[in-house]
C-alpha cells in the first residue's frame, strides 16, 4: 500500500523521459521492495513487465554487443519474421504446431551470424542457476535469438559478440529501466542506407550517409493492469519516421546534414545503392503481463511487426531480417483481448523504436540525431 | 511514328493515377442493388507473375496456394513471351464482398475467361483467378444478399483500361472501418486507388477495398481521415482508445478485413512477387490502426506484367508498394460516400 501511494506521487511528478534518464543512471537494481516497485512503476521501458530482465553487454574492442531478456519462471513466446534476410536461433521451436511454448530468455546481438553465439551463453548461465524446460535428463533452456549485421561499424569486423558476451549480459540483467541507446544489441546498429555508398568508416566526401541508431524501449500501462511493453535494436535500412507525426527523425543524411528522406529518394527512381542482405535488421521484443496461448503470442508478434513498419520506411526489405519475439508472462489474470493487446504492441514497438533513434549516441563518426545541428 | 504514338499512349495511361496506369492491367466493378455489396476484378492482359501476402487472421482466400513459394502451378504460358521468364502467372484477381460467399464471384470470372480466351489468358486451359474476401454481411440488412458467380462475370465484362472508379463501389460498396467501439461507431469505408510513376518508366499501383477493423490514418501527418466516431459524431482515434483500454473487447469480427492488389510493370521473379506482396502490406500498417488483427483477414495480392524492361529491385519495388498501397487506402476513405446510413469521411463535420 506503501508502495502504490509512492508511485502514484513519483508518477505525476515527472515526466516519462525524465524518469527514463534516471533509471538508466541508477546503479543498484535489487535494494529492497518498496524500491522495486517504485522502480517497476516508474518504469516506462519492458521492464515494467514484472517478471523480466534486461542485461546489456558491450564489447570494448568494437561498437557491437548483445542485450539479454531473461524471464523469470518463464513465458509463452511467439515470433513473427518478416525480412529477407534473418540470422535466428529456436523460433521454428516457436511455431504454434510444435511442442514447446514456453521460454526463458531471448537474445539480441550484433556481429551477425556470430553473434547468435551470445545465446550459447544466455544457456550457460541459465543452466547454472537450474533454469529451463523439464526433461527426464534435467533441464533445459529455451533462448530463442536473432541477431544483427554491425560487422562494417568502428573497425576491426572479427570482432563480434560470443558465448561470452551472453554470458555477462545474462549476468548483469535487473528490473531497472532497460538502458536505451548505443549499448548492447543497438551498439553497433545505424539506419538510413538508402542513400549513400557507406564502406566501413570511410565515406568519399559528398556522399549520403547513414545514421547512429541503437536500442530502444517503451511500455504502455493500461489502468486496468495490462502492460504491453517493446524493446528493440534497431539497425535498418530504412529511415527513422515518427508515426504521430510522419517526421523523420533520423535516416539518409545529405552531405548538408539534412535528411534526404528514404519516400523520396525511392520516388525518383535514381539508382540508389541497395540494400545489401547483410548490413541490416531491426530485432526486437514484445512483452506482455497477460495470460496468452501460444497462437495468440504468434498473432502478438505479428501485429508488433506493424510498428516497425510504421516506423521505419522502407522495412521489411530483401537487406532486413526484422524478427519480432513475443513474451507473455501470464502475471495479469484480466480478460485477454488480442486485439489490444497486438495493437498496444505495435504502438509500443513504434515509440521504442522511435527512442532508439532519439537515444542514440554517435558512435565510429556516424553522427546521432541528438548530434544533428538544428 | 508507331514507337512516338505508342509512348504518348503509354503516357496518357501513366497519367491516371490508378491501377489501370499499368498497362495491361483492366479493372471492372459490379455492385448490387439490392445491398450495398459488389465485387471488383483486376484482369491482366497475358497474365502476370503474382505473389500474396496474407497476415490477417480471419482470411478468405482462393488459389492463394498457388502463388506461394516455389510450388508449380498449372499455368503455363500459352505465348512465348521473350520479356518475361518462364515462370507463373495468372489472369486475374477477384476483390469482392460477401463473405466466403463472394468467392463464387470468382467462378464467374472465369467463366468469363473462359469464353474470351483470344490469346488474353495466361494458362492454356485453365483461367487461373486469385481471390479474396471481405466481410459486408451486417451492412444493409440483408445479409442474404451476396455477390454470386453472375457478379463476378458482369464486373469481368465491365473491366476497362480506363482510370479506376473509387469510392463506394465494387468490393468496396458495403465496407466500412473504425469499429472497435462496435458497428454503431463505424464510418464508411470503401475501394481506392491510386499509382506511382518514375521517370525512368517504372510504375507500382495499387487497388484496395478497406474494411478494417481499425481506423485509417493518413501516414503523412499521422491524423486520423475516418474510424471510430464519439456520440457527437467527431473522430475518437483508435490509437487513444486502445491506449485508454476503452475500446470493446472482445472486438467486434466477422465485419472485418482489407484486401488489395498492388501491381507493376517491373519484370519480378515469383519469389520476388511475394516479397512485394510482403512489404505492400506495410501499407496497410502505415494507413491502418490497428491492422492484422483477429478479427481482419488482411490479404494483398502482388502482380508483375513484366512490360517495363528497366532495372529494379524487388526492395525499391516493394517500398513504392507500400506507399501506393498507404494512398489507395487514404483515396478509399476519402472517395467513399455513405450508404446504409453509415456516414464516409466527406460527411463529418469540419
Amino acid at each position: 500500500m506503501l508502495a502504490l501511494v509512492l508511485v502514484a506521487t513519483q508518477r505525476g511528478a515527472e515526466s516519462p523521459l525524465a524518469m527514463n534518464d534516471r533509471g538508466a543512471e541508477s546503479p543498484a537494481p535489487h535494494s529492497g521492495v518498496a524500491r522495486a516497485f517504485q522502480a517497476r512503476d516508474q518504469n516506462t521501458t519492458l521492464t515494467a513487465v514484472e517478471g523480466l530482465k534486461v542485461g546489456h553487454h558491450t564489447l570494448a574492442e568494437r561498437p557491437t554487443g548483445c542485450t539479454v531478456i531473461l524471464v523469470d519462471g518463464d513465458a509463452t513466446g511467439g515470433v513473427a519474421q518478416m525480412g529477407g534476410a534473418p540470422g535466428t536461433r529456436e523460433t521454428d521451436l516457436l511455431h504454434p504446431l510444435n511442442m514447446v511454448d514456453k521460454v526463458n530468455a531471448i537474445v539480441l546481438s550484433g556481429g551477425s551470424a556470430f553473434g547468435l553465439d551470445a545465446a550459447s551463453g544466455a544457456v550457460r548461465w541459465l543452466d547454472e542457476h537450474n533454469i529451463g524446460w523439464p526433461t527426464a535428463s534435467g533441464r533445459v533452456p529455451i533462448v530463442p535469438a536473432a541477431i544483427l549485421f554491425d560487422l562494417g561499424v568502428g573497425g576491426n569486423s572479427r570482432v563480434r559478440p560470443t558465448a561470452d558476451c551472453g554470458y555477462k549480459a545474462a549476468a548483469a540483467a535487473s528490473i531497472t529501466p532497460v538502458e536505451e541507446g548505443s549499448i548492447g544489441a543497438g551498439a553497433g546498429a545505424t539506419v538510413g542506407k538508402l542513400g549513400g555508398q557507406a564502406e566501413h568508416d570511410g565515406y568519399p566526401a559528398g556522399s549520403r550517409k547513414p545514421m547512429k541508431a541503437g536500442v530502444g524501449s517503451s511500455s504502455i500501462a493500461l489502468s486496468n493492469g495490462l502492460v504491453v511493453a517493446a524493446l528493440v535494436a534497431v539497425n535498418a535500412v530504412g529511415d527513422i519516421v515518427d508515426p504521430a507525426t510522419g517526421k523523420i527523425v533520423a535516416g539518409v543524411l545529405n552531405p548538408d546534414g539534412t535528411f534526404a528522406d528514404a519516400r523520396k529518394i525511392l520516388r525518383t527512381g535514381q539508382t540508389i545503392r541497395r540494400p545489401r542482405p547483410a548490413e541490416n535488421t531491426t530485432i526486437g521484443v514484445v512483452a506482455t503481463n497477460a495470460r496468452l496461448t501460444k497462437d495468440q503470442a504468434n498473432r502478438m508478434a505479428l501485429m508488433a511487426n506493424d510498428g516497425c513498419a510504421r516506423a521505419i520506411v522502407p522495412s521489411h526489405t530483401l537487406g532486413d531480417g526484422d524478427t519480432i519475439f513475443a513474451l507473455a508472462t501470464g502475471r495479469w489474470s484480466g480478460d485477454v483481448d488480442v486485439t489490444t493487446i497486438g495493437a498496444l504492441a505495435a504502438e509500443a514497438m513504434a515509440d521504442a523504436i522511435v527512442r532508439a533513434a532519439t537515444r542514440a549516441t554517435s558512435v565510429a563518426g556516424i553522427t546521432a540525431a541528438r548530434d544533428l545541428k538544428k | 511514328m508507331i514507337a512516338a504514338v505508342l509512348a504518348a499512349m503509354v503516357a496518357l495511361q501513366a497519367s491516371n493515377g490508378t491501377l489501370t496506369a499499368i498497362r495491361g492491367v483492366r479493372v471492372g466493378h459490379h455492385a448490387l442493388d439490392e445491398r450495398p455489396t459488389g465485387c471488383t476484378v483486376i484482369l491482366v492482359d497475358g497474365g502476370a507473375v503474382a505473389g500474396v501476402a496474407q497476415r490477417g487472421a480471419a482470411p478468405g482466400t482462393r488459389e492463394t496456394d498457388l502463388l506461394r513459394g516455389s510450388t508449380q502451378s498449372e499455368v503455363r504460358s500459352t505465348k512465348s513471351d521473350a520479356s518475361i521468364d518462364g515462370v507463373d502467372r495468372i489472369d486475374a484477381v477477384m476483390l469482392s464482398g460477401g463473405s466466403a460467399y463472394g468467392l463464387d464471384a470468382a467462378t464467374g470470372v472465369m467463366r468469363w475467361l473462359d469464353e474470351h480466351r483470344s490469346g488474353r489468358t495466361a494458362s492454356a486451359g485453365v483461367p487461373i483467378v486469385a481471390s479474396a474476401v471481405l466481410i459486408d454481411l451486417w451492412v444493409g440488412g440483408k445479409p442474404r444478399i451476396r455477390p454470386g458467380g453472375d457478379c463476378g462475370y458482369r464486373a469481368a465484362a465491365a473491366a476497362t483500361h480506363a482510370r479506376v472508379r473509387e469510392g463506394t463501389i465494387g468490393a468496396g460498396a458495403g465496407a466500412t472501418v473504425g469499429k472497435l467501439s462496435g458497428r454503431d461507431h463505424a464510418m464508411k469505408g470503401g475501394i481506392g486507388s491510386a499509382a506511382i510513376v518514375l521517370p525512368n518508366g517504372l510504375q507500382v499501383a495499387a487497388i484496395v477495398a478497406v474494411n478494417p477493423l481499425g481506423d485509417v490514418i493518413d501516414p503523412q501527418t499521422g491524423r486520423v481521415i475516418a474510424g471510430v466516431r464519439t456520440a457527437g459524431g467527431s473522430l475518437a482515434d483508435a490509437r487513444k482508445l486502445l491506449r485508454a483500454g476503452a475500446t470493446m473487447a472482445p472486438a467486434p469480427a466477422g465485419g472485418n478485413t482489407t484486401i488489395g492488389v498492388v501491381a507493376t510493370n517491373a519484370r519480378l521473379t515469383k519469389a520476388d512477387a511475394n516479397r512485394v506482396a510482403q512489404m505492400a502490406d506495410s501499407g496497410y500498417a502505415r494507413a491502418i490502426t490497428p491492422i492484422h488483427t483477429p478479427a481482419d483477414g488482411d490479404t494483398i495480392f502482388s502482380l508483375a506484367t513484366g512490360r517495363w524492361i528497366g532495372e529494379a529491385d524487388a526492395a525499391t519495388i516493394g517500398a513504392l508498394a507500400a506507399d501506393v498501397i498507404a494512398q489507395a487506402i487514404v483515396r478509399a476513405v476519402t472517395t467513399a460516400t455513405s450508404a446504409a446510413g453509415i456516414p464516409a469521411a466527406r460527411d463529418l463535420k469540419r
